[in-house]
């Protein structure tokens, strides 16, 4: 093992290193400890009792509300405040549970209004938010108490802060002086707490007139923002704001922030793409459109708020075109892989009021799979498309280029060749015996079917689908009787790769759902039946090569990335500005994301640069200097051609 | 984490008088080891419950283990004799060494690596682009009893001829905090509660990544010896290099699962006292072992 210079040698090197280096160096430095692959954001670590309030607080905001998850939460809460103070861990418990069987017994009686519901969770919040208050100040009075018993005092103390997490968001948004001085207060405990030292060496004696004097600082605070009237944004999360403070500055934004438990992360391997041009060996800096198509795919910038700021874009569910199995966000999702897209979080004006959250259908081949959404309910890709912009996603009305542009683009999606299909649709030689004796069955009618089979409506020479809707039961309607149960028949190319299934993705497998034909059409089919049903299911579902064959995904994106600017000809020509300013912000925000996949730490300020570029771009653009935004796009295509080799 | 230590000792105790009970017949003696939690230290036994397997099959004993809080509690259990090895920081093992007779067998391999650096972080957006416009300045250190995380940083000061002596720190600074740990001390830079941090390299990826570009290192220390597993004075010298040759092996690829729950290092390599020379010669610097 090498044996570690001289602190004294060490100390020379470092000093001249910073003179002539100075911070670039520095930050590939940085850089290097990074693990790789951070564009997968790791979940926010925090205090139970805080991640039970924020969730709380994002899902009362919600509507309908999940009163079960708020149950849930609300419980975490009185639990940890009924072993703190009994008395006040009792009251509120009974509080909540009252007000929310309250609650569900008029919805279920359909006698609740918007303006109960909305008192109701308003109540909840409060009595919540003065019960984490009290939570965070009996950990410091405990704290206090255990003052000279370092590790005890420790423990408190550091409840006390992640609990203030709760509330930290808000605070930093609107209260940026006394976020400041509070943050400096919570080191000033740390320290008031001593050291214990290492076997009597290194020992400080705790202080406790510095911790009073710091800790009734942080508790005058909590009394005056959260212990008494309670003052709310006007709009969006329900979370309260530290309005009484000097210092609030009533008209600051808090950034949107999903609460804890959503997952947004992409899947890895990610799954493989096939662009039909691409696969026919065009050169893709020839396709102007599908290129722009490729960008607004992956940008937030085409989506309004609070997608926007949260960098959500149509790739975040449809990950290279397929789905995301892992998506969730609470009160939103019923279960992974899918999304409540009709909710009034991200939409508000087009929320429907109620939660019917859908499983991410798969987009490869859907230029053969018209129509479009789970219902079926739009003929045209395009209307399909601005719907998800304007009415899901809160964007601007779509210019109409882009528009195209994106239609352009998912025409391009393809299926995955899959070897054991004939063009019609029909198992190729030599698939699997299993396979073929589902084959029979799937094409086989059924009394309970109406004397119809799976191919009646999972046609096979027409992609698996028979582009009608059906209501085959997955449905709860609104009403007995009720006739909005149907959903469009979906393809089942592809669908080995694509679970969960059905339109709220409650069957996990392909059995699963072999299963649940059999058992709801009494179709007494028996376990080999089922067998080989599922084995074709899966054969005719599968495709070569399904996904990538690497996790590290610098190299493909800054490759696309550079499919994004070769649109960039197209739209200077037309002068579409603000085609151009989506498509610079989307590179910048893009090349921020995914730089820390970077196996080279080195690579790191070159990585930098290409987006400083992109920036520059976007002010040269914002100014209407034509001449600096083809340079910086030229200085940004130089510089890609000169390490491409290295971004991976 | 007194109450987690003081379980500890106790729970040290009975383990070592069931082994003496044991001991009646020909039974190898066990080998205690007392690991550092970090966060949550049942789930931290229960996670390397499988280490514990492999390394009681590869020396032939009962292995016991238990979790301490601080590496405080570590090295008082190798002091009473409660553990007979541990896993410590180098500023902790010189203390250990000096006051307990301790020895060090392997040192971690993270990250390809059996040193790491400390690095002082600023915002990119503090117009602070050296060492010495810090001074004036607050800044955070990780704890007082710290390699990575005091010592060296503050060295990275004295280096650079701002500091003259560890003592006389404060007259170069406004004011010096000790945040509590890495993470606490990254994330007060990040939120602009001090204007600087002084913290182990790996603090930075503690920050989530759209948190990162808002900070840059100004500077870095030379490398520091990597965490290491340090036995008791007085335990057998065979168990002790069957232990170090049984950690050594961990590296060979074909244990990356156990690695993963040993706090996910890639390996060990072997290291003796010599190993931490300069750190040794820092404590007594700092006054944290006396000759």
């Amino acid at each position: 093992m090498p044996r570690p210079a001289s602190f004294r040698d060490r100390r020379c090197r470092i000093s001249s290193r910073c003179v002539r280096l100075g911070l670039l160096a520095a930050l590939v430095a940085a850089g290097s400890v990074v693990a790789t692959r951070a564009h997968v954001v790791p979940p926010e670590r925090l205090h139970p009792v805080a991640e039970s309030y924020r969730l709380m607080g994002f899902l009362l905001a919600l509507n309908p509300i999940d009163w079960d998850r708020v149950e849930a939460a609300s419980a975490t809460i009185g639990e940890r405040l009924l072993a703190l103070e009994p008395g006040a861990g009792g009251a509120y418990r009974t509080a909540i549970a009252e007000r929310i069987a309250t609650l569900r017994s008029a919805e279920g009686t359909g006698l609740s209004s918007p303006a109960e519901r909305k008192a109701a969770a308003s109540e909840i919040l409060d009595r919540s938010t003065r019960a984490v208050v009290t939570i965070l100040e009996r950990h410091l009075r405990a704290a206090r108490a255990a003052l000279g018993d370092y590790a005890l005092a420790t423990h408190h103390l550091e409840q006390a802060r992640r609990i203030w997490a709760a509330f930290e968001h808000e605070i930093k948004a609107t209260d940026r002086r006394a976020f400041l001085r509070l943050g400096q207060c919570w080191l000033e405990l740390v320290e008031a707490l001593g050291n214990p030292g290492v076997l009597g060496l290194g020992a400080v004696a705790a202080d406790p007139a510095a911790f009073d004097e710091e800790a009734r600082e942080l508790v005058d605070y909590l009394d005056l923002g959260y212990g008494g009237e309670i003052l709310r944004p006007a709009r969006g999360s329900l979370l309260p704001l530290p309005g009484h403070s000097p210092t609030f500055d009533p008209d600051a934004l808090v950034p949107p922030k999903l609460p804890p438990g959503s997952e947004l992360n992409k899947q890895l391997p990610r799954p493989r793409q096939i662009l039909n041009m691409a696969a026919r060996g065009v050169d893709e800096s020839e396709t102007a459109l599908i290129a722009l198509g490729d960008m607004a795919f992956d940008s937030s910038f085409v989506f309004g708020e609070p997608a926007r700021s949260l960098a959500i874009s149509c790739n975040t569910c449809h990950n290279k075109g397929v789905t995301n199995p892992g998506l969730f966000i609470p009160g939103l999702s019923a279960r992974r892989g899918g999304l409540d897209v009709s909710n009034n979080y991200f939409a508000p004006h087009a929320s429907n009021g109620h939660l019917d959250p859908v499983d991410i259908p798969d987009l490869r081949g859907i230029r053969f799979t018209a129509p479009y959404g789970r219902n079926g309910r739009f003929d045209s890709l395009r209307e399909f498309t601005r719907n998800v912009i304007v009415n899901e996603f809160n964007g601007p009305e779509p210019d109409p280029v882009l528009l195209d542009a994106l239609v352009a683009y998912m025409l391009e999606f393809d299926f995955l060749p899959n070897p054991s299909l004939a063009p019609d649709g029909s198992l190729a030689a030599g698939a699997p015996e299993p396979a073929q004796r589902g084959a029979a069955i799937f094409r086989r009618p059924f009394e309970q079917l109406g004397g119809r089979s799976c191919a009646t409506c999972h046609v096979p020479s027409d992609s698996f689908l028979d582009r009608k809707r059906h209501d085959i039961g997955t449905v709860a309607g609104a009403e007995a009787h009720s006739r909005d149960r149907a959903l469009d028949t979906p393809t089942l190319l592809g669908s080995r790769h694509t679970a969960p299934y059905f339109h709220d993705g409650s069957a996990p497998t392909l059995r699963a759902v072999v299963e649940w034909f059999d058992r709801s059409y009494a179709l007494a089919l028996g376990e080999r039946a089922i067998s080989d049903l599922t084995a074709y299911l899966e054969t005719i579902g599968d495709g070569v090569q399904p996904y990538e064959e690497t996790t590290f995904t610098l190299e493909a994106e800054m490759e696309e990335f550079s499919f994004f600017l070769s649109a960039f000809e197209f739209l200077a020509a037309r002068d579409e500005r603000e085609l151009l300013d989506v498509t610079f912000r989307t590179v910048a925000q893009e090349i921020r994301a995914h730089k820390w996949d970077v196996q080279d730490a080195a690579q790191l300020p070159v990585l930098d640069r290409l987006a400083e570029l992109m920036d520059a771009a976007v002010a040269a653009n914002g100014r209407g200097d034509g001449a600096a935004v083809a340079a910086r796009v030229a200085d940004y295509r130089a510089l890609y051609r000169q390490n491409a080799e290295h971004l991976r | 984490m007194v109450t987690t230590r003081t379980a500890a000792r106790v729970a040290g105790v009975l383990w070592l008088l069931a082994s003496t009970a044991a001991l009646g017949a020909d039974a190898a003696p066990e080998l205690r080891l007392v690991f550092i939690a970090y966060e949550n230290p049942d789930q931290l036994v229960e996670d390397v419950a499988p280490v514990i397997s492999y390394l009681e099959q590869a020396l032939g004993r009962e292995v016991r283990h238990f979790a301490a809080t601080d590496y405080a509690g570590v090295v008082e259990a190798l002091r009473n004799e409660t553990a007979d090895a541990g896993f410590m920081g180098p500023l902790q093992y010189v203390m250990a060494h000096h006051q307990a007779g301790a020895t060090p067998i392997v040192g971690e391999v993270y990250g390809g690596s059996p040193s790491y650096r400390s690095r002082i972080f600023v915002r990119t957006d503090s117009g602070i682009d050296s060492l010495a416009k810090v001074r004036g300045r607050t800044i955070a250190f990780v704890d007082p009893i710290s390699s990575s995380g005091y010592m060296v940083p503050l060295e990275i000061f004295r280096g650079a001829g701002l500091i003259k002596q560890p003592a006389k720190a404060e007259r170069f600074f406004k004011r010096i905090y000790f945040a509590g740990g890495d993470e606490q001390a990254i994330r007060a830079v990040y939120n602009r509660f001090v204007d600087a941090a002084g913290v182990g390299q790996y603090a930075y990826g503690l920050l989530r990544p759209e948190e990162r570009d808002e900070l840059v290192a100004i500077a870095e220390s030379g490398p520091i010896p990597s965490h290491c597993v340090v036995v008791r004075r007085g335990l057998d010298p065979e168990l002790a290099r069957r232990l170090q040759q049984a950690l050594l092996a961990l590296g060979d690829g074909s244990h990356r699962e156990l690695l993963a729950r040993l706090y996910s290092v890639d390996g060990y390599v072997a290291v003796t006292h010599e190993t931490y020379a300069d750190v040794e010669r820092l404590a007594r610097d700092y006054g944290f072992i006396e000759d």
